[in-house]
């Protein structure tokens, strides 16, 4: 035993010494960090050395306590200055050992942390559908989430801490980010136009720019929001209004220069007096309708249109509808004909909605046909789909098929057939929106250019009955 | 016989109409047409003294009609009178560019055109 105990204590003076020159020895740069692993290993052995040691003298201790109970109190009081001695070392060593330890664990859970944020930020940007890419001091592109790779058409990888003109083929963006990071301002909005798929998209642009300490720009986030849908909605809205505007200010213009000129004494005689008075009416008939028609567009777009929907007979409408056009027709030289209302095939429907979509496909049916041509209305039903289907066929100056899609929208009038006829664009839109929206139909038209044009509805026969009618 | 000549055109016959009766009540001889195409075949023809157009026309437009114009030495001269019912005024830099006389907008006083006819007319004879 007491040889056993004088090679742990050779041991533990060899281990302490050992452990004092590592703790002790400063030495520069990569010497210093072998030092340091080394000295860690030294203490590591070191405290596995003076656990053993303790457990061994404590056991000793306890051995000499017991054996020999009268040299007891002798040996203890000799052995504490070296237990002292032992423990006073071994919390020495323990205490860099276990900061050591401690730091390991905490740089770890950083690192965890680190990567868990990394991967949550990635996700967060990959998620976003504005494009978001991010340049450094020198222009360089080093972040774009695929949002932005597929707007402006790179890879990443491929395109990192490249300058960002070299991965764009369009100028404008990066000139943004390159006068952004030189004028060091906090944020800037710009609206910009980009080419997506062969198409122009317009971007609302936030460039933000990142400064350091000093103040110096150490990279520039620009991020591109979509906005080509508010701006054709705006656009959109801005012609409608100029639309309106022209439509309304027309009649107006005569109702007020033909009142100006009664007021004057500009007409000459009765006749002309009258003449005058009877245009200032029309033309305040014209603005009611017109205003009526932009009014009911509008109702049923927003869903406030009053609908009276009951069983009737759709060729009913048509024969009446056929009667009101007929002098105009006559007017025009235009032969009108619509079969003869035998069986009556019941919608439901709203009759005045009804009555003015086939009275507006009648109207414009005249209105382009040149004098001596004819419109016919044909009437079908369909049993097997259980739908009917009115449409209006003419001989008449006929659409150009590049504007045959364009036909049912609002304020939209044949460039070509302006010169033929007055309108204000809104009629055919007004039939669409009885059609489709009010009463879940269909409309449709078919034309060549020159040879005429049919117009035509399909509705949905309703779930009662036909009936006979006299 | 009126010594003065006007030529009046847009789409609108109301408008020719109403414009036409005030001028020819008040001494001019009056010429009227529906489109920009037809009105600078009219200005060529008879060289009117002022003409008196609106702004939007089918065939040509009134901005297309002026340009023509300007454009012939037979008719550059011409003074020209915009009629327009869009909520927009036309720009100053392209009024100068094509030397448009004034603009008015609709609704507009036969009164008021009178009186600019016969403005623009005194300043082109004193010009």
């Amino acid at each position: 035993m007491k040889r056993v105990l004088g090679l742990c204590l050779l041991g533990l003076a060899l281990s302490c010494a050992g452990c004092i020159a590592a703790a002790t020895i400063a030495l520069p740069g990569p010497i210093l960090l072998a030092c340091g692993i080394l000295g860690l290993i030294a203490a590591g052995g070191l405290t596995y050395s003076l656990i053993h040691l303790a457990v061994d003298v404590h056991a000793m201790t306890k051995t000499l306590r017991s054996e020999h109970p009268i040299l007891d109190s002798v040996r203890c009081s000799a052995l504490k200055p070296l237990t002292a001695a032992l423990q006073e070392c071994l919390d020495k060593t323990n205490k860099p050992l276990l900061e050591a330890r401690r730091e390991i664990q905490d740089l770890g859970l950083q690192l965890q942390l680190l990567r868990r944020r990394k991967s949550g930020i990635e996700a967060i940007l990959n998620s976003i559908h504005d494009a978001v890419l991010v340049c450094d001091d020198q222009d360089r592109l080093i972040l774009a989430n695929p949002a932005a790779e597929k707007l402006l058409g790179f890879e990443s990888e491929k395109a990192a801490l490249k300058p960002l003109k070299d991965n764009l083929s369009d100028n404008s963006l990066a000139d943004l980010i390159i006068r952004a990071r030189s004028s060091k301002v906090r944020h800037v909005r710009h609206e910009l136009s980009l080419n997506r798929s062969g198409s122009a998209a317009w971007y609302d642009c936030l460039l933000s720019t990142v400064l350091d300490d000093s103040g110096q720009v150490i990279s520039v986030v620009a991020v591109l929001h979509d906005i080509t849908r508010e701006k054709e909605i705006s656009q959109a809205k801005n012609d409608f209004v100029s639309h309106v505007s022209h439509e309304l200010k027309t009649p107006l213009a005569s109702i007020n220069a033909y009142a100006e000129m009664l007021v004057d004494g500009e007409a000459q005689d009765e006749a002309a007096i009258r003449q005058f008075c009877e245009i200032i009416q029309g033309q305040a008939q014209r603005l009611n309708r017109l205003i009526e028609d932009i009014l009911n567009i509008s109702r049923i777009e927003s869903g406030l249109m009053k609908v009276n929907r009951q069983n009737l007979s759709l060729a009913l409408i048509i024969r009446d509808a056929v009667e009101m056009i007929q002098s105009y027709a006559q007017e025009k030289n235009i032969t009108l004909t619509a079969p003869a209302p035998i069986l009556c095939d019941q919608v439901y429907a709203d009759r005045d909605m009804m009555m003015q979509v086939v009275v507006n496909l009648l109207s414009n049916a005249v209105k382009y046909t040149p004098a001596g041509g004819s419109v016919s209305v044909q009437f079908e039903m369909n049993d097997v789909d259980g739908t009917i289907t009115v449409s209006v066929t003419d001989t008449g100056i006929g659409i150009p098929e590049q504007d045959m899609d364009k036909l049912f929208g609002k304020f939209f009038r044949v460039e070509a057939n302006k010169n033929f006829a007055k309108g204000t664009g809104l009629g055919l839109n007004l039939v669409r929106q009885i059609v489709e929206t009010v009463h879940n139909g269909r409309v449709f038209v078919r034309s060549k250019q020159g040879q005429g044009s049919t117009f035509g509805f399909v509705l949905p026969i309703a779930s009662s009955k036909t009936a006979l009618i006299a | 016989m009126a010594d003065r000549k006007a030529l009046v055109v847009d789409d609108e016959f109301h408008i020719v109409q109403v414009v036409a009766i005030k001028l020819k009540n008040n001494g001019f001889e009056v010429l009227t047409t529906d489109n920009g195409a037809s009105a600078y075949t009219l200005a060529a023809q008879h060289k009117p003294d002022i003409i008196i157009t609106d702004y939007q026309m089918p065939v040509l437009t009134g901005l297309e009609l002026i340009e023509k114009l300007r454009s012939d030495q037979q008719t550059a001269a011409i003074p020209v009178i915009m009629l327009t019912a869009r909520g927009f005024a036309i720009e100053d830099q392209q009024k100068q560019k094509l030397n448009i006389a004034a603009c008015l907008s609709k609704p507009f006083s036969p009164r008021e055109v009178l009186q600019t006819v016969e403005e623009v007319l005194k300043q082109t004879v004193h010009a």
